[in-house]
C-alpha cells in the first residue's frame, strides 16, 4: 500500500506526446480513476507507473521513493492489462497461480491453492480451471486477468478497463466487489475507464485525461457539477450535457441570456451574476443537463421555447427525448411514460438554477449556483 | 407406390454413394502416397540389387547385402556420416541459439533499418551458394577455416539462419507484449520470462524451422564439396565417390542415400506433431 506521485511525466511515442507534463499524486488506499476518452494516453500513464513503459521526462514515486529504474518486477505493482495478456500455454488456474510462483514472491502450493479459490469463486470462474486461455469467453478472460491481478497484495493495484468485456449484469455486480474489495483489504488502486458510470460509482477521485494531458482532478461530485470545461462537462452525464451558445446581456441591475434566436430571456441565478459580470466576455456557453429542463406539448407561458421533437428513445427507466429548437438539438430526461410523435412541437423551459456557465470562447467554467457548497467539499 | 420405389432408389443410391465415397478417397490417396513415395521405393530397392541385375530387373531379383557390405565395411562412410552430423547439427544449435535472440529483436525493438537487415538476412537465400562460393572458398584459405568443422557450421548459417530467423519472428509478432509485461509484473527476470512464457510459444516454430534447417544442412553439397574434402567428409560429397570413373556403382550410392535419408525421417516422425502446427502461423494467439 502506497502513495503514487507523478512528477512532470512525458512521454512520446515517435512524434506523438503520449504523455505530456503530467502531474499527479494518487493517495494512500484511495481508488483512483483515470478517465478520458479513447487515445486520451490512459493506458501509458498505467504502464509508466507498472514500469513497462519509462517516461522520456519526470519521476515516478512508489511510496516515496523514485522508481524511475526500478524494474517493474520489482515496484511491487499488479495489473490488469486490456487485452487480458494471459499466457496462452497455461491453465486457468496457473495463469492466476503465476504471480505466486515467481521466486520474487513466493508462496507455497497450499496457500496458492486457497488464494486461487477464493479469487475464481469471487470472479465466478471457479469451474473454468483446467481450461486454456483460447477456450474462453472475452469475458471470461477477463475476469481470469482480474484474478490474476487480486491474488496478490501488492503496492498499488493498476486496472486498465478491467470490466470493459464484461455483460452489463456481470459489470454491475464486479464493480460492487471491486468497491467492497478495495475497502476491505486498504490498496491503492489506478482504474482505467472509459465508462462515466464506472468512474463516479467507484472512484474517490477521478482524473480527467485528454491528448496526453490532465485537464481535471476532483471528486465525481465536482466532475458532474462543477467541471472545469466543457470537454469534462460532455463526458460526464447521459444523455450528454447539452451547451447553448448563449448571448449575455448586462444591464444596470439586470442580467440576461438569449440563446438559440429566441426571444425568450433566461436569467440566471442571483449568486451567479457577479461571476458573470467579471466573466470579460458576453459569449457565454450554457451547460444545461436532461433533467434540469422542463417539458409540455402545450404552451404553458411565454418563458417556453417552442421545438419539435426529432426522436424519443426509450432505455428502460427513463426516456431520452431529442428536442430541435432553432436546428439545434437538445436531450431531455423524460419520466418512463412519455410517448411523443416525431415532429410533434414541444415547449421547453430551462431550469436556470442548475445551469452551468462556460466562457464561450475558451470554453472554460466560470460559475454555477450554489458553488459554495461544492468548493466547500473540495477542501473538505 | 411408385413413390415409394423413387424414395427407396433415392436413399439406395445415397447408401451406395456413402460406401463409394470413402473408396474413392482412400484409393486416391494412396496412389497419391504410392506416387510420392515411388522415388524412395527405388532407391531402397536398388540398395539390394547387384550391378549386375541393376538394368535388367524391375522388382524380380536375387536380393543382396553386397552393396551395404561395399560402403558401411569397405569406405570410411561411418566417419562421413558421424561428420556429417556434427556439421548439420552443430550449424542448427547455433542458429537456434543465435537466431532466436536475433528474431526477437527484429519483432519487438524499433531500430533504424529495421526492415532492410530483415530482409537481408533473408536476401542469403536468394544467391544460389555457387555466386558466393569462390570468394568464400579464397578467404578460408587465408585464415585458416577451410577443411574445418567450425568452418563449416559458419558458412552453413547461410542455409539455416534465414529460416529460422523469419519463422521465430513472425512467432513473437504474434504474441502481445503485454504476456511479457505481465509476466514481469508477476516478478520474473527477463530470462524467467523469455524461458518460461515466450519459449513455450514459439516452441513449435522453433522446432519446425530448426528441422527444416537441418534437412537443409544436412542435404548441403555446394558449401562441403568446395570448402572441405580432406579431414572432414559429409555424406553427400562422400556419396559421389561411388561414381567411379569406369563405372557408376548405383547399388552403393542407394546404400549411401538410403542410408542418408535415415536421420531426417526419424527426426521428422519424432516431431511431426509441431511440424503441422509450426508452420502455419498465428497458432498461439489466445
Amino acid at each position: 500500500m502506497a502513495q503514487i506521485e507523478l512528477e512532470n511525466i512525458t512521454k512520446q511515442f515517435g512524434d506523438v506526446k503520449a504523455l505530456n507534463n503530467v502531474n499527479l499524486t494518487v493517495r494512500d488506499n484511495e481508488f483512483f480513476v483515470l478517465f478520458g476518452p479513447a487515445g486520451a494516453g490512459k493506458t501509458t500513464l498505467l504502464k509508466t507507473i507498472a514500469g513497462a513503459e519509462f517516461p522520456e521526462k519526470g519521476l515516478v514515486r512508489v511510496g516515496g521513493e523514485i522508481v524511475n529504474h526500478v524494474e517493474s518486477k520489482d515496484r511491487n505493482v499488479s495489473m490488469v492489462f486490456e487485452n487480458y495478456a494471459l499466457y496462452p500455454n497455461l491453465s486457468v488456474f496457473d495463469n492466476i497461480a503465476s504471480p505466486m510462483r515467481s521466486r520474487l514472491y513466493k508462496k507455497d502450493e497450499e496457500f496458492i491453492k486457497t488464494a486461487v479459490d477464493k479469487v475464481t469463486k469471487m470472479m465466478k470462474i471457479n469451474h473454468l480451471l483446467e481450461r486454456k486461455p483460447s477456450q474462453l469467453s472475452n469475458g471470461q478472460r477477463q475476469r481470469v486477468a482480474l484474478g490474476r491481478c487480486l491474488v496478490r497484495t501488492p503496492n498499488v493495484f493498476l486496472m486498465d478497463e478491467p470490466l470493459a468485456h464484461l455483460d452489463a449484469k456481470l459489470r454491475h455486480f464486479m464493480r460492487g466487489e471491486l468497491k467492497e474489495m478495495q475497502t476491505s483489504i486498504n490498496s491503492t488502486t489506478i482504474y482505467v475507464t472509459h465508462d462515466y458510470m464506472e468512474a463516479m460509482s467507484l472512484a474517490d477521485r477521478i482524473a480527467v485525461l485528454n491528448h496526453g494531458e490532465i485537464i481535471q482532478i476532483g471528486t465525481a461530485q465536482e466532475m458532474y457539477y462543477t467541471p472545469c470545461n466543457e470537454f469534462v462537462a460532455r463526458l460526464f452525464g447521459e444523455p450528454e450535457i447539452n451547451i447553448l451558445e448563449g448571448k449575455m446581456y448586462i444591464e444596470a441591475d439586470d442580467i440576461y441570456f438569449k440563446v438559440l434566436n429566441q426571444d425568450v430571456l433566461l436569467h440566471p441565478a442571483q449568486d451567479t451574476i457577479e461571476a458573470l459580470r467579471d466573466a470579460g466576455t458576453n459569449s457565454i456557453h450554457i451547460g444545461m443537463r436532461g433533467n434540469d429542463m422542463q417539458f409540455a406539448f402545450e404552451k404553458p407561458g411565454d418563458e417556453w421555447m417552442e421545438g419539435t421533437v426529432y426522436a424519443n428513445e426509450p432505455i428502460g427507466n427513463k426516456v431520452i427525448m431529442t428536442v430541435l429548437i432553432a436546428d439545434k438539438k437538445i436531450s431531455l430526461t423524460c419520466p418512463n411514460d412519455t410517448v411523443a410523435e416525431m415532429d410533434q412541437k414541444v415547449y421547453v423551459k430551462f431550469n436556470m438554477i442548475n445551469a452551468i456557465y462556460f466562457n464561450g470562447e475558451t470554453k472554460e467554467f466560470i460559475t454555477r449556483n450554489n458553488m459554495s457548497r461544492y468548493t466547500a467539499k473540495k477542501e473538505g | 407406390m411408385s413413390n415409394h420405389q423413387q424414395l427407396t432408389d433415392s436413399s439406395k443410391n445415397k447408401s451406395i454413394l456413402k460406401i463409394l465415397e470413402p473408396i474413392g478417397r482412400n484409393l486416391g490417396l494412396t496412389l497419391f502416397a504410392m506416387f510420392a513415395l515411388f522415388p524412395l521405393v527405388w532407391m531402397v530397392i536398388c540398395a539390394f540389387k547387384s550391378d549386375a541385375q541393376m538394368y535388367n530387373t524391375v522388382f524380380v531379383f536375387q536380393p543382396t547385402l553386397e552393396n551395404f557390405r561395399a560402403v558401411l565395411i569397405g569406405t570410411d562412410y561411418f566417419k562421413a556420416f558421424f561428420q556429417n552430423l556434427v556439421v548439420a547439427g552443430g550449424a542448427v544449435i547455433i542458429t537456434v541459439i543465435a537466431g532466436v535472440p536475433c528474431a526477437y529483436a527484429l519483432a519487438r525493438y524499433n531500430f533504424k533499418k529495421k526492415e532492410d537487415v530483415a530482409f537481408q538476412i533473408l536476401s542469403f537465400k536468394f544467391a544460389p551458394e555457387i555466386m558466393v562460393i569462390l570468394p568464400i572458398f579464397l578467404i578460408f584459405q587465408k585464415v585458416g577455416l577451410y577443411d574445418t568443422f567450425f568452418g563449416l557450421i559458419w558458412v552453413y548459417q547461410l542455409i539455416t539462419m534465414p529460416l529460422l530467423i523469419w519463422v521465430v519472428r513472425g512467432y513473437f509478432e504474434d504474441i502481445s507484449v503485454e504476456v511479457e509485461q505481465a509476466a514481469q509484473l508477476d516478478g520474473y527476470t527477463w530470462y524467467e520470462v523469455f524461458f518460461k512464457t515466450l519459449v513455450p510459444l514459439i516452441k513449435p516454430g522453433m522446432v519446425a524451422a530448426a528441422l527444416l534447417a537441418f534437412i537443409f544442412a544436412w542435404n548441403s553439397f555446394t558449401f562441403p564439396l568446395i570448402l572441405s574434402g580432406f579431414k572432414i567428409q559429409t555424406i553427400t560429397i562422400t556419396a559421389l565417390r561411388y561414381i567411379a570413373s569406369d563405372t557408376v556403382h548405383y547399388g552403393q550410392v542407394a546404400v549411401a542415400s538410403t542410408i542418408a535419408v535415415l536421420p531426417e525421417v526419424i527426426v521428422a516422425l519424432f516431431i511431426q506433431k509441431h511440424l503441422v502446427r509450426g508452420l502455419s502461423f498465428g497458432a498461439v494467439k489466445g
